[in-house]
Order: C-alpha cells, then structure tokens, then sequence
C-alpha cells in the first residue's frame, strides 16, 4: 500500500497557493448544504417557516366570520411584518447561522476543514451559501403560497394589483434572512454559546424598534420593516409602525451591517484557533 | 538529514497550562515516532505542525513555511487527527470525495484518488456505507484514508492505531512504514511504545510538554522489558480468544471485563504476542483493540527519575 501518485497530467493544482476561493467555497457549500437540508433543524424551520400557509388557509375557511374590514391581503401585511420579518425569520438565522462555525467545533469536524489548502474565508463564505439557499428554500415558497391563498378568497381579480408586493416582500425576506444571518455568523464566531445572547438581540434588544426618537435606528429589525410598503389597517397595532425610516437609508444600513458583520466575522474565523477537547 | 518539520525554542500553553516547553527540534524524512503518555503534549506538538494552533513563542515550520497560517501546506501535508468525528450521514466514498474537492483536485480525479485511497484501507465494499455505521476499525482507516488520497509530502497521524483490529493494525504499519521508506515524512504519535517500535526506530519522546530524549526507540524497550504490557481486546468470542493466547508463555495474567466482551491481557513480551494473536483475533471476532499507559508512564517516571 502507498499514497496515491496522481494520474499523468491529472495535478493540475498550484501547489504553492491555496485553492481558489470561489472553488474551495463552492466545495465547502456542497459539502454543507446536504447536512443542512436533512438535519433536524430542518424539520423545525419548516414548521417554523411554513406555519402561516396552514393558518393562511384556516383564514380563507373563517374569513365570513370576521369583520368585513379584515381582507385577506391585510392579513398577509401581518404575516410579513409581525411573523416573517419579526420573529420567523430572525429566528431561522439565529438557529442556522450561529451554527455554520459551531456545528463543526462541536461535532470535531472543523479539524477537516482547516487541513485543507483553503482560505478560512472560502470555508466561512460557502457555509453561509449554504445557509442563505436552505433558508431561502424554505421561506419563499411559504410566502408565496400565504400570498395566493390569502389575496385569492375572493377570487383571483383583484390578486393581479398586490403582485408587486409579493416580489417586494420577498426581496426583504433575503434581505432579513442575509442580514440577520449575517450578524448571526458573527456572534457564532465570537461567542461560544451564542443561542441565549442571540434570543435576548431579537426579543429584548429589537424591542428598541418601538421606541421613540433615535432609538429604533440602533436595531435591524426597525431598517427591515420599513421596506416592507403594505400595512396592515390603519387601527390597532398600526401604531408601532409609526417610524417608517427612508427606504435610501433603509438599503443604505442594511448594507453596511451586512459588510461589517460578515467581515467581522470572516476576520475573527480566519485568526482563531479551534482547540478541540479529546 | 533535510528538516522537514523543525520547531524552534516553540512553546505552546493554554491560560496558566503549558502544554509545551521550550522545544527545539527537527524531523525529517522516514518515520519518526512521537511517544508519550497521554497528556504529556503529543498532541499539541502535531497541531502545532498541522497548523492548527499557532505557538505562544518561537517558530514552527513545515517544509520551510510558517505553520501557522498557511493553509497552501496542506497540498502537500496529510492530517489524521485522534479525535473520532466525522460527519456521519455521508458514505465512505462521499467523504473523501469532498475533502479531495477542498483539496482542489476536478471530480474525475478525486473520484479516482478517493476508490484508490478506499482500495489502499481496505474499505471499498463498504465505500456506499454512511460512517455512522462504520466501526471504530473502519473508521480510523477512513481517517486515515483521507490523510493520504491527496498524495502528500509529510504526514502527521495522530493515535493512528487506536482501536483497529489486531489485522488492520498490521496493515496500517506495513503502510505507515512504506511511505516512510519512500521518502515522505511521517510523524506518528502514540502512547504504546510497541506500536512505535513496529513503524520506525526513531522517536522522540516527550513528557510534560518537553522533549525528553530523541533517537533509537530500542533503548527505550530495554527499559520497558522490566514492565509489563497491558492490552485490552474486545472480541465477539472472548472465551475462545482466551483458550488461544492464556496458555502463551509470554501471557502473564488474563482477566475478562465486567461487560463480556473485553479481555485484558498482560504479557511480557509485546512483540511476541501481537504477533501470535492475529490468527486467534480473527476466529474470535476481535473489532476493537488497545493498550492503556500505565505502563509506559512509569517508564517516563524512571527517566526523568535518572
């Protein structure tokens, strides 16, 4: 037995410089992406993600037994703004994204990936590809699927109108889904144990969304929101989407978070040292 | 004797714990055994070399580059880490084929390096199987496997035997010991003094994170006759592995373990009883074996004693 010689001609590699980038992050991304999609986390954020499409539908049932001022598209404003945009999204990223690093410290497996002739970046930037199509294949076609069922109850005329909505909406689901998994990746590489400081960020630091004055500039969710055009009615809870901030800036700071977070967190990856307990 | 991997006055230490001190050394070509007991600083010496850690103080080069932080290395340098991790839904073949992928070989190639590397570790019958199914044998031959499938220049097995069966064991020696004779260099670590000495004759031997003594393992084993070996083996038929080997003149005791499964053995001579159990380990079903390092820590005592 010996190593293996390689084929003639078939070693092509330059041996004195690490993979390309884009090729080590495309082969970190297929490695990541079948464990990502077939792992129990899955299964949870396609419950998580998916819950409005069944709910969606229980509306269209009961829809005769509400006020005649709730429509179907305002209701599918709530389910962007309050589920998506708020809670469901954030979530996913926290779960998925502060696990991209975490996964392979704990399951021992980074070891693989950092004996390998690849920039820590690619390994970092193919996992985070990884993260961004699974969540995305999840959350699209459960927007979708809300938005027909609830803006078709009563027929499919007036569905034509909000259809720009639909494609707005789901650009600020990616955006949520990057900026927030962006930061995400960010705490999983800072912090060892970054589930319970990333759940206070989204359900106790975010809560500055509603504040009054200046406050709600220091949050992501208060930026993501105000992309979001349609509202829900005039009354009631309408009240906590008073700051609507310029779109210019909301693109502008969501921008700059995704670029500072993403290179924070591909600095801190690339210097650290992974020491694994036996 | 060309460097390959060299630390200079290196030192490595986690908060208040120095895991290595002050170590200057080189490796070169051929096979050179790490021996230490467990918790003595073998490991962190390697991860030092693979990359993996930088050093607190002073240098550590690998084939003339600075090990840490440069990951172009490992083109040319093979890691078989000790710890038992992979990731288990994928299938033999699947494994390699991506960590060949990250090496940067095109798909036609890492298809042929990974069958190759399979076919190298005995496991290309069960190349379709997912590793969560593997057994502790197998899956140190994968590790193993994937060590050596992008045909490196230096190679640092960590704990490479630990758990393989009597013969897998031996083949994994007569490998290790061909890639020493073809000029790679190998650094193999291991707290089983006769593992070492079945690969190479060189060693470097270290305890609390020093580098004791460097050179000819066989004055070592004079040392070591005087204890006795412990091995533990874990067999589908225990009984039957014990009437082959308690009557051995080099078996000093035998004792079956609480769980039925396990046999310890302590024999006087390593040598010889690791060569007589190999026909008696595969009518008896034995999957997994190991030594534990009483008794080469107390042969550490006795040197840094004198």
């Amino acid at each position: 037995m010996s190593a293996i010689p390689a084929a003639p001609g078939a070693d092509t590699r330059d041996q004195g410089r690490a993979v390309p980038f884009f090729r080590a992050g495309r082969a970190v991304f297929d490695l990541s992406l079948e464990g990502m999609v077939w792992s129990r986390r899955s299964l949870l954020m396609i419950l998580l993600l998916g819950l409005p499409a069944p709910l969606a539908l229980l509306f269209r049932i009961f829809i005769t037994r509400l006020p005649p001022r709730v429509g179907g598209f305002d209701f599918y404003g709530i389910v962007i703004a309050f589920y998506y945009v708020r809670n469901a999204l954030p979530l996913a990223a926290l779960f998925y994204a502060t696990a991209l690093v975490a996964d392979e410290v704990e399951g021992k497996t980074i070891t693989y990936l950092l004996t390998r002739p690849i920039q820590r970046m690619s390994v970092l930037a193919g996992k985070f590809a990884a993260y961004l199509v699974t969540t995305l294949a999840l959350a699209l076609p459960a927007v979708v699927l809300t938005f027909f069922l609830l803006t078709t109850i009563r027929g499919w005329s007036g569905m034509g109108s909000h259809v720009p909505d639909l494609f707005r909406d789901m650009g600020v689901v990616a955006l949520t889904l990057v900026t927030y998994g962006a930061f995400f990746t960010l705490m999983g590489v800072l912090l060892r144990r970054p589930v319970i400081p990333g759940l206070l960020f989204l359900f106790v630091w975010e809560l500055l969304a509603n504040a009054p004055g200046y406050l709600p500039r220091f949050t992501i969710t208060a930026y993501l929101r105000s992309l979001i055009h349609h509202r829900p009615p005039d009354e009631g809870m309408a009240e906590i989407f008073a700051q609507v901030l310029p779109t210019a800036l909301c693109l502008e700071a969501v921008g700059a978070m995704i670029v500072v977070f993403l290179a924070g967190a591909a600095w801190i990856f690339s210097t650290r040292e992974y020491v694994l307990d036996q | 004797m060309t460097a390959t991997l060299e630390y200079v006055r290196a030192s490595r230490w986690y908060g208040p714990v120095i895991a290595l001190n002050d170590v200057t050394t080189t490796v070169g070509p051929g096979v050179t055994g790490l021996l230490g007991p467990n918790g003595a600083g073998k490991s962190t010496f390697l991860k030092l070399a693979a990359g993996q850690l930088a050093p607190s103080q002073g240098e550590v080069r690998v084939l003339g580059k600075a090990a840490w932080g440069s990951p172009e290395l490992f083109h040319r340098v093979g890691v078989c880490p000790e710890t038992d991790a992979f990731w288990e839904g994928l299938t033999g073949l699947q494994f390699l084929m991506a960590l060949l992928r990250l090496t940067g070989f095109d798909d036609a190639e890492c298809r042929r390096r990974a069958d190759h590397a399979l076919e190298q570790v005995a496991l290309t019958e069960a190349r379709d199987r997912k590793i969560g199914g593997y057994s502790k044998g197998m899956r140190q031959r994968i590790k193993m496997a994937q060590s050596l499938a992008h045909d490196p220049q230096v190679l640092l097995l960590d704990e490479p035997l630990s758990g393989m069966d009597p013969v897998n064991r031996r083949r994994t020696v007569d490998l290790v010991k061909k890639l020493g004779r073809e000029g790679r260099t190998v650094l193999v670590s291991s707290h089983i003094l006769h593992e070492v000495e079945a690969m190479t004759r060189r060693v470097l031997l270290i305890h609390n994170g020093r580098i004791l003594a460097e050179g000819d393992v066989r004055e070592i084993r004079d040392l070591m006759d005087e204890h006795p070996h412990t091995v533990a083996l874990r067999a589908r038929d225990p009984r039957a592995l014990a009437r082959a080997v308690v009557g051995a003149p080099h078996v000093l005791s035998l004792t079956f373990g609480a769980e039925g499964e396990w046999v310890t053995v302590q024999t006087a001579r390593p040598d010889e009883f690791y060569s007589a159990v190999v026909d008696a380990a595969v009518e008896a079903g034995v999957s997994e074996m190991y030594s534990p390092d009483e008794n080469l820590e107390s042969v550490f005592k006795y040197l840094v004693a004198r």
